[in-house]
């Protein structure tokens, strides 16, 4: 119930935003793959509606060592279109198996899984130069523990590109997990768009490689 | 012979276009704001993913030849094909159903909407 509290206080307070944009436009599917120092995690979801999009995902968590598979379905609660910029506040929902590491090099005593669920929360606003984002989730991943995250970023461009050509952004993103051992972490990230793809590289302040790709079809 | 003559002339009506079908060649690319139809303004255009959504969304109608949109300007062109028509309700719920906001609709002829708010 606590952590409950804590994922709607972060909501409330920081605008945050882990996967960009989880709705596309009505019938499109989308490819999110994120790896960072926490995760290995691909999310393919469809839209439904404008407001609605359903997935698989897929996780495994580098520091628990466990793999989730399940289903994700995201809700896009709230937009505001201005004429130079746009706002989002996103809801997600996921209901899946966790399981340990089938490919882990150490030998367990104890291999078997457990069902999980997670809920989170994401904003963003950005115009064609400035970014803000973030998110707070919170997962119940079974006997293998309860996490939450919270990320906040924060963009820059350095020069606004017109339809088609190459976007670039500066990035920096701030990850908080206060179950982890590293509870705090920051990276520096350079994003390239164009056209459906998006890809991001960077590295965090323990040298930790960081490399995120969205495809929308 | 009947039977020939008659399965001939059901081959040629199968292949000939009729005036309900028949479509322009398809287009994209900046090319379309010359040729264009309609031009729509836009709000919360901000990046590429805008500009595929309301593509796609507005590709998917037969009336549809061809969409550019150009974020500078803010704006999406729509080419329709010959003889075809949006009417701007349609076209407001195209937008919004893309997941934006228009903000004006102006037609080759001159003609110019403007929806009452944000829509």
């Amino acid at each position: 119930m606590r952590r409950i509290a804590i994922l709607i206080a972060a909501f409330v307070f920081f605008p945050l935003s882990v996967e960009a944009r989880p709705v596309s436009y009505p019938e499109g599917w989308t490819v999110m793959l994120r790896n960072d120092s926490n995760q290995n995690s691909a999310h393919i979801h469809y839209t439904v509606d404008m407001c609605h999009s359903l997935g698989l995902r897929v996780r495994y968590d580098r520091e628990g060592d466990f793999v989730f598979t399940g289903m994700q379905v995201n809700r896009l609660i709230k937009r505001w279109n201005k004429p130079d910029s746009q706002a989002n506040i996103y809801g997600r929902f996921g209901l899946g198996y966790v399981s340990d590491d089938w490919e882990a090099s150490e030998p367990r005593l104890e291999r078997s899984g457990d069902a999980a669920m997670f809920l989170g929360a994401s904003a963003d606003w950005e115009t064609r130069r400035y970014f803000i984002s973030g998110a707070a989730e919170y997962w119940d991943n079974g006997r293998f523990g309860d996490i939450s995250a919270y990320h906040g970023r924060i963009g820059i461009a350095p020069y606004v590109a017109n339809t088609g050509a190459l976007h670039t952004w500066f990035m920096l993103e701030g990850h908080h997990r206060p179950e982890s051992k590293n509870k705090s972490r920051a990276s520096a990230i350079l994003r390239f768009f164009k056209g459906p793809a998006l890809v991001e590289v960077g590295i965090d302040e323990q040298g930790e490689p960081l490399l995120n790709y969205i495809h929308r079809f | 012979m009947k039977l020939l003559s008659s399965f001939m002339i059901a081959a040629a009506l199968c292949f000939a276009p009729t005036a309900s079908l028949a479509k322009d060649k398809k287009m994209e690319g900046p090319e379309v704001v010359e040729i264009a139809d309609i031009s729509v303004g836009l709000s919360g255009l901000v990046c590429d993913f805008c500009s595929i959504a309301l593509n796609k969304t507005f590709k998917k109608r037969d009336e549809v030849r061809g969409t550019y949109v150009d974020l500078d300007t803010k704006t999406l062109s729509v080419a329709l094909n010959t003889g075809a028509d949006l009417t701007n309700d349609e076209i407001i719920t195209l937008v919004k159903k893309a997941g934006y906001s228009t903000t004006k609709i102006k037609r080759k002829d001159g003609r110019e909407f403007i929806p009452a708010s944000d829509t």
